[in-house]
């Protein structure tokens, strides 16, 4: 980190106070940390990029904390590196912010490419073709058809009139007829004359 | 990704299925006949012996209630007998199939498009990925992978579910290299439950594939299977749909375990019995299951009911009805019950068990209005019938049991002594209480003759006798089995009971949280759920001793089960026992025994994830902080959000929810300052669906300085940072 620029009185780094900067660096460090980058060297890399396009800002925006402008800084420093491999339209920062970190996540960046991550081009071809290529979907074209519910005729009146067309109604006859036959039966042995 | 062309055989517009010979037509009226003829038979001659026993004491009314209710019962353990024999028979004589291998083998599935679909509600999610996984893994190993795809079709409501889905998602994608091949979607608004979810992905997707195979949140299907199936599909293009028998797995508790080894002993007889006269007009159980998509589309977008509930509204237990309105169009409907490689889970508990029987009993209770409409084939009928039946035989067999107590009591009260006469048949030389006993042991052998002729079909065969631990293992699992079936039947009694008469009274049954511990539930929670059993079981227990002792012990097994319900329950709860008579060889499945890859596979992913944490409950809103503050986790949601967009029913349905109005931001702003403890969970869903609110929220989170943030913020951004 070039910080000769802004070397001013003791205990103070960019007219700032340490520990104010000890707050935007721990808060750039956790959002990397989210983004899996895990390799120390390359974390101290780019937290110290960010802090010292940060510490450029801090002299003429004095009412704003470290930790803002740090943030700040990071989103656009991202951002920026995101439309450059993304080769992306200008386009609303979230929007391209959501696809960059989708890109970065379906390329492996924390698992392939963390040396790649807001290092300026040219980069491996792999890993820019895997970022401008990869996208997410919930399913394939959607190819819309209509399903209609048809109308039950629950009628149980109108099915009990025409009973003799009902399947296997004979089947059941039988079977009445044959416990009509058995009550007929119990009835004649059990009847005292 | 896979695109199939329709199928061919459309009548102006309308998928129809053949109409069967007039041969085939009869042989299997045949079938029905003498099957259910053969069960009414049975079911005569036992109500005679017990109108006969009746007759002897002299008829009230109360002795002709007792002997209708007995018929009933009787009809119902007749057509569950005669299922085993004829199964038993079947399979001794060898059974001739409908489906035999080598009439499909040959088939191709070059171009036939298939779509594997897992609609989930709120599941485990990590045992729902890996299962899929476990499936996705089989069927790549048969280098027909690329005719399939995959949807888990989401219905949560929770929105730390929907993360946790999404997440899950895509490190399986990941891992499995299977982007555009397994998918995710969720729905907006969970309409019209599963049946509702599977619509929507036909409505979405469905023109794309001819044959969908669903699953359940449990399942897995070998990839063997699912390809045969498809060729089955493509042999017989007659066929609708085809129901796999999915083979009970991975149980831990002993009740768990129990009913695994009833699963895998019993069924092969009862479901080739089954299969005997429901043929091509079989059943369809909601998943493993393999559906023509265009006939299915066509015929089976389920009506809401006319009327007010339990009967009238959306119909709950929709499969019956599905394979019933395919029959109706003259498709087909299949059981391939020689099919293996198709698995699920069961309920390890008692409680859980009877949750689920909970929600199928009130599905079943509304086909009684179903049961009735037009056009449905007779066979649809008994499958409805015998649903309903299922259920409503608890009321009545109590109502059997109170109406005989209510003789008993009759005749204690009125100090009237039971004067015997001669028996009405001729050959029965036999004292009253012999009679009784007869007849009671004629009961006996129709519910455990099935379980004989399961052993003794096991005997036959040596590679599966092996399977379950050797003969001796088998029939000392089925006695024990047997011995907790009589103690659970009466607990199963009071339950169904009750549920039938919560559907038909619209009163709700109230469960709770289940209060589990790692090796089961808790003594607290089987007193919650079982007082009132205990109390029931020992208050009829004194009335029926202060009646007289020699009915008491008439009635002691149904007793015994009500009383010891709280120990039972907690007992065959726990997987420590499970395991423990698991190493005493009792119990022992072939699934156990020699597990097949994909269960193994299962089983080691559901291990090493168990081990690292994974399938522990994770805190409240960890979800939503996850969607807020990883920075890939937010990117996923809401790719997935953006997507939704471009369909018009899910456009419609996000501008229903209010996504995208000035309030969803006010809601974003009581979020980052109070944190999500003071939202409700209709506010976090909709935040969640607003794919333009969410990469603010995301910026904000990170950029607002920590004083500004609820405390909550803090702490997750810490956790976030680790």
């Amino acid at each position: 980190m070039n910080t000769s620029a802004h070397s001013d009185t003791p205990g103070t780094l960019a007219g700032r106070p340490l520990e104010e900067w000890n707050a935007a660096y721990s808060k750039v460090e956790s959002y990397f940390h989210a983004l899996r980058v895990r390799n120390k060297v390359l974390l101290g890399q780019l937290v110290a990029l960010v802090l010292e396009r940060a510490m450029q800002r801090s002299a003429s925006e004095i009412q704003r904390s470290a930790t803002e402008l740090a943030v700040e800084e990071m989103d656009r420093l991202v951002n920026e590196w995101f439309a450059q491999v993304l080769e992306a339209p200008p386009a609303g920062a979230e929007m391209l912010s959501t696809r960059g970190r989708l890109a970065l996540l379906l390329a492996d960046m924390p698992g392939k490419w963390q040396d790649q991550f807001l290092r300026p081009g040219p980069w491996p071809s792999e890993f820019a073709v895997k970022m401008r290529e990869m996208y997410l979907r919930a399913g394939p074209d959607f190819q819309l058809a209509k399903m209609t519910p048809r109308p039950l005729d629950l009628g149980p009146i109108t099915t009990l009139t025409q009973m003799s067309r009902l399947p296997y109604f004979k089947m059941a006859a039988s079977w009445v007829l044959f416990g009509l036959l058995l009550i007929l039966l119990f009835y004649l042995t059990h009847h005292e004359p | 990704m896979i695109s199939a062309p329709p199928i061919a055989e459309t009548v102006a517009g309308h998928a129809v299925g053949p109409k069967a010979a007039p041969t085939l037509r009869m042989r299997r009226s045949w079938r029905v006949f003498t099957f259910f003829s053969s069960a009414v038979l049975l079911t005569g001659l036992i109500s005679w012996l017990f109108a006969d026993l009746l007759g002897r004491t002299g008829w009230t009314l109360s002795a002709f209630i007792l002997l209708g209710l007995f018929t009933v019962l009787v009809l119902l353990i007749s057509v569950g007998c005669m299922q085993g024999v004829f199964g038993f028979v079947l399979r001794l004589t060898g059974d001739r199939r409908i489906t035999r291998l080598k009439d499909y083998r040959g088939q191709s599935i070059q171009g036939v498009g298939t779509a594997l679909v897992f609609p989930i509600y709120n599941e485990q999610v990590p045992r729902v990925c890996e299962g899929l996984r476990a499936t996705y893994l089989s069927l790549q190993k048969t280098g027909l992978l690329g005719r399939f795809d995959f949807y888990i079709l989401s219905d949560s409501s929770e929105p730390d579910k929907w993360v946790e889905e999404e997440q899950r998602w895509i490190e399986l994608v990941k891992d499995l290299d299977a982007l555009g091949r397994i998918y995710y979607r969720r729905r907006m608004i969970n309409e019209g439950k599963k049946s509702g979810n599977i619509r929507d992905f036909l409505s979405t997707w469905g023109a794309r594939y001819r044959y969908f195979v669903v699953f359940d949140a449990d399942s897995v299907m070998s990839g063997e299977t699912l390809v045969n199936l498809v060729k089955l599909m493509e042999t017989h293009p007659q066929v609708g749909l085809i129901q796999t028998v999915p083979e009970l797995v991975n149980a831990a508790s002993l009740f768990g375990r129990m009913q695994q080894f009833a699963n895998r002993l019993y069924a092969p007889i009862f479901i080739t019995g089954l299969n005997f006269w429901a043929q091509g007009f079989g059943n369809y159980w909601g998943h493993n299951a393999i559906i023509r998509t265009e006939p299915f589309m066509q015929h089976c977008d389920l009506p809401q009911l006319p009327g007010a509930r339990p009967f009238g509204g959306q119909i709950l237990s929709h499969d019956f009805v599905e394979a019933a309105l395919l029959l109706k169009g003259n498709w087909e409907v299949w059981l391939a019950y020689d099919l293996e490689g198709s698995y699920e889970e069961a309920p390890q508990t008692m409680i859980e068990n009877a949750r689920r029987d909970r929600r199928w009993c009130q599905g079943n209770m509304q086909h009684a209005m179903v049961v009735w409409a037009r056009g449905l084939r007779g066979i649809s009928r008994i499958h409805l019938a015998m649903g309903i039946l299922g259920y409503l035989a608890s009321p009545l067999w109590l109502f059997f049991l109170l109406t005989f107590n209510w003789m008993l009591w009759y005749e204690a009260n009125t100090g009237l002594s039971i004067i015997t006469v001669r028996p009405l048949t001729p050959f029965l030389k036999v004292n009253a209480t012999q009679h009784a006993l007869l007849i009671f042991a004629i009961c006996m052998v129709m519910l455990f003759l099935p379980k004989v002729l399961a052993l003794v079909d096991l005997a036959r065969d040596a590679t599966r006798r092996r399977a379950f631990g050797g003969i001796g293992h088998a029939i000392l699992g089925a006695t024990a089995e047997t011995a907790f079936s009589t103690l659970h039947a009466p607990m199963q009694m009071l339950w169904h009971s009750q549920f039938v008469a919560a559907s038909l009274l619209l009163f709700g049954v109230s469960w709770g949280p289940q209060k589990r511990t790692a090796d089961g539930i808790t003594w607290g929670e089987a007193i919650r759920q079982h007082w009132g059993h205990t109390a029931i079981g020992l208050a009829w227990g004194a009335a029926i001793w202060h009646l007289g002792h020699p009915a008491f012990w008439w009635f002691a097994p149904v007793l015994a089960g009500m009383a010891s319900s709280i120990p039972v329950s907690v007992l065959t709860s726990r997987a420590s026992l499970g395991q423990k008579v698991r190493g005493l060889g009792l119990f022992v499945t072939p699934e156990e025994t020699a597990p097949p890859p994909e269960i193994a596979g299962l089983r080691a992913r559901m291990a090493a994830l168990k081990e690292s944490g994974q399938t522990a409950p994770r805190p409240a809103d960890a979800g939503l902080a996850d969607a807020v503050l990883d920075p890939y986790v937010n990117a996923v949601h809401v790719s997935l959000l953006r997507e939704k967009g471009q369909n018009p029913a899910y456009a419609q349905a996000l501008a229903d929810l209010g996504v995208g109005k000035p309030e969803v931001r006010t809601l974003c702003e009581k979020l980052l300052t109070e944190g999500p403890e003071h939202l409700r969970r209709t506010e976090k869903l909709l935040i969640l669906s607003d794919a333009e609110v969410l990469p603010w929220l995301h910026r904000q989170a990170w950029l607002r300085p920590s004083g500004t943030l609820a405390r909550w913020w803090q702490e997750q951004i810490r956790q976030h940072a680790r």
